[in-house]
């Protein structure tokens, strides 16, 4: 998790290196090893914008009680309801019915663990964020 | 307990594609020299499938590719090497035993691995994605040399991250599944082993009976894109046609979801059998990949200002209906070259 703070905020893609492949006019197939095309870029930062929106949008639901903290957290390791279900092997209707607070609030501690091991913290900080 | 300390004399090239890349440069360990693109044609790299209803990340599913391991499995069975595939292991310490008695052995050992926490993995492309290739290839102490053929210099990893990326859960789980080579034969049959991966190919691309797969998936995924701004609104199908372009474009394709590796494996295949209809391929397989760049730098101004579209989805639907076209009429006329 300790990446993901550290996280450039502005700039998401042109820091690696990877191996192109392209097509030249002349018939020949050409390797290069290069960043990644400003128009790339484009798509990529989108992406991560999205992300990142939905990231806030769910804290302050969270926030604002409206939603139960694995909404959060989920958002947070870019999982979707459906993988979340699969990673916590908890049927999906389930997962969605716990997104509710007062229905997380009544959780079983067992269930607790299962969703703060799919996020890699403890129960405490899943039970409370800030 | 005494220090493990193993290395392994094993090159690591940079590749496009993670497991084609992983393919190759296990057969370059046993001296058999297969590039990338090789390894890719042979293995059935080239694919196409679209699922609208199975949602990844919020986007509809779209992939460039085959189901993880079919590509290493077809490769190393058509040149006729001894490889094996362990599928699943019951526990995380018996995977990671396995792989020490791999490398005592002196064995460099692929393995699938899910991508999220991969410790050295750029921060850019971190998904939930787990059909990510890469080779351990020494041990030292707690920690792994590794070969990921995405980046460009070999890394490292420690015990504790290794088990938790090969356990990595979800959609496709890894379950600890490790490969390697340990022969490959003098005499290989090269011929035979293209012919055999280009006719593979050729019907998943063309001919498997289902609307969502190879060429009429790109058609049917044509048809949704127009629809798109009207049925979704601009923000989110701006959004879509961004996670297609991520998928297509972004990490481990060598770009234009793949095609740029295939041509190049058409153009070598046919230089070295000296095939004239599979140079002729090559040449369109280049013009069809040269369009699908073509298609992510127009669709990619869409995505600069989601709420604005820049560029017609109409237009874009139009571009993936001729690409299509030119992918299929270029599978038909390879169908019919024997060699």
């Amino acid at each position: 998790m300790e990446e993901k703070q550290t996280k450039p905020q502005t700039e998401y893609s042109g820091h690696y290196r990877e191996l192109f492949y392209s097509f030249r006019s002349d018939g020949t197939f050409n390797k290069e090893v290069r960043l990644h095309d400003d128009s790339d870029k484009l798509f990529i930062n989108q992406a991560w914008e999205v992300f990142d929106e939905r990231i806030e949008n769910a804290l302050r639901k969270v926030l604002a009680g409206k939603v139960s903290p694995i909404v959060y957290y989920m958002e947070k390791d870019l999982l979707d309801p459906l993988s979340l279900a699969m990673q916590a092997g908890i049927p999906l209707w389930r997962v969605k019915w716990h997104f509710r607070p007062g229905i997380f609030k009544r959780l079983k501690a067992e269930t607790l663990q299962k969703y703060a091991s799919v996020f890699s913290i403890t129960v405490k900080p899943l039970k409370q964020v800030e | 307990m005494e220090q493990t300390n193993i290395l392994i004399d094993y090159t690591h090239h940079q590749a496009g594609h993670c497991e084609s890349g992983t393919t190759s440069n296990l057969c370059r360990h046993y001296g058999l020299d297969l590039s990338e693109p090789m390894a890719f044609g042979i293995g059935n790299g080239l694919y196409f499938s679209y699922i609208p209803f199975l949602k990844v990340q919020y986007a509809p599913m779209i992939s460039f590719r085959n189901i993880p391991n079919t590509g290493f499995r077809r490769a190393t069975r058509r040149i006729g090497a001894d490889a094996t595939v362990i599928k699943k292991f019951k526990n995380p310490k018996e995977s990671m035993d396995a792989l020490d008695r791999n490398l005592e052995k002196g064995i460099p050992t692929g393995m699938q691995v899910g991508v999220f926490h991969l410790t050295f993995f750029p921060p850019e492309y971190r998904m939930q994605y787990n059909m990510h290739n890469m080779v351990a290839y020494g041990k030292k102490g707690d920690t792994y040399y590794i070969s990921d053929t995405v980046l460009e210099q070999p890394q490292t990893i420690s015990y504790e991250d290794l088990q938790r990326v090969r356990w990595a859960k979800g959609a496709f789980a890894p379950n600890g599944k490790m490969y390697w080579i340990t022969r490959v034969g003098t005499q290989v049959d090269l011929r035979k082993a293209v012919s055999d991966g280009i006719a593979k190919t050729v019907y998943e691309m063309i001919k498997i009976p289902f609307p969502l797969i190879g060429t009429k998936g790109m058609r049917v995924l044509a048809k949704h894109v127009r629809k798109w701004p009207s049925k979704l609104g601009n923000e989110k199908a701006s959004f879509y046609l961004g996670q297609i372009l991520r998928m297509a474009e972004e990490v481990g394709t060598g770009g234009a979801g793949f095609r740029f590796i295939y041509g190049a494996f058409l153009k070598e295949a046919g230089e070295r059998f000296k095939v004239t209809g599979l140079l002729e391929a090559a040449e369109v397989m280049g013009k069809t990949a040269n369009k699908w760049r073509e298609f992510s730098y127009i669709g990619a101004r869409n995505c600069k200002n989601r709420s604005e579209p820049v560029e017609d989805y109409g237009m874009l639907g139009d571009m993936l209906v001729d690409i299509s076209f030119m992918e299929e009429e270029m599978f038909k006329k390879l169908e019919h070259i024997r060699f």
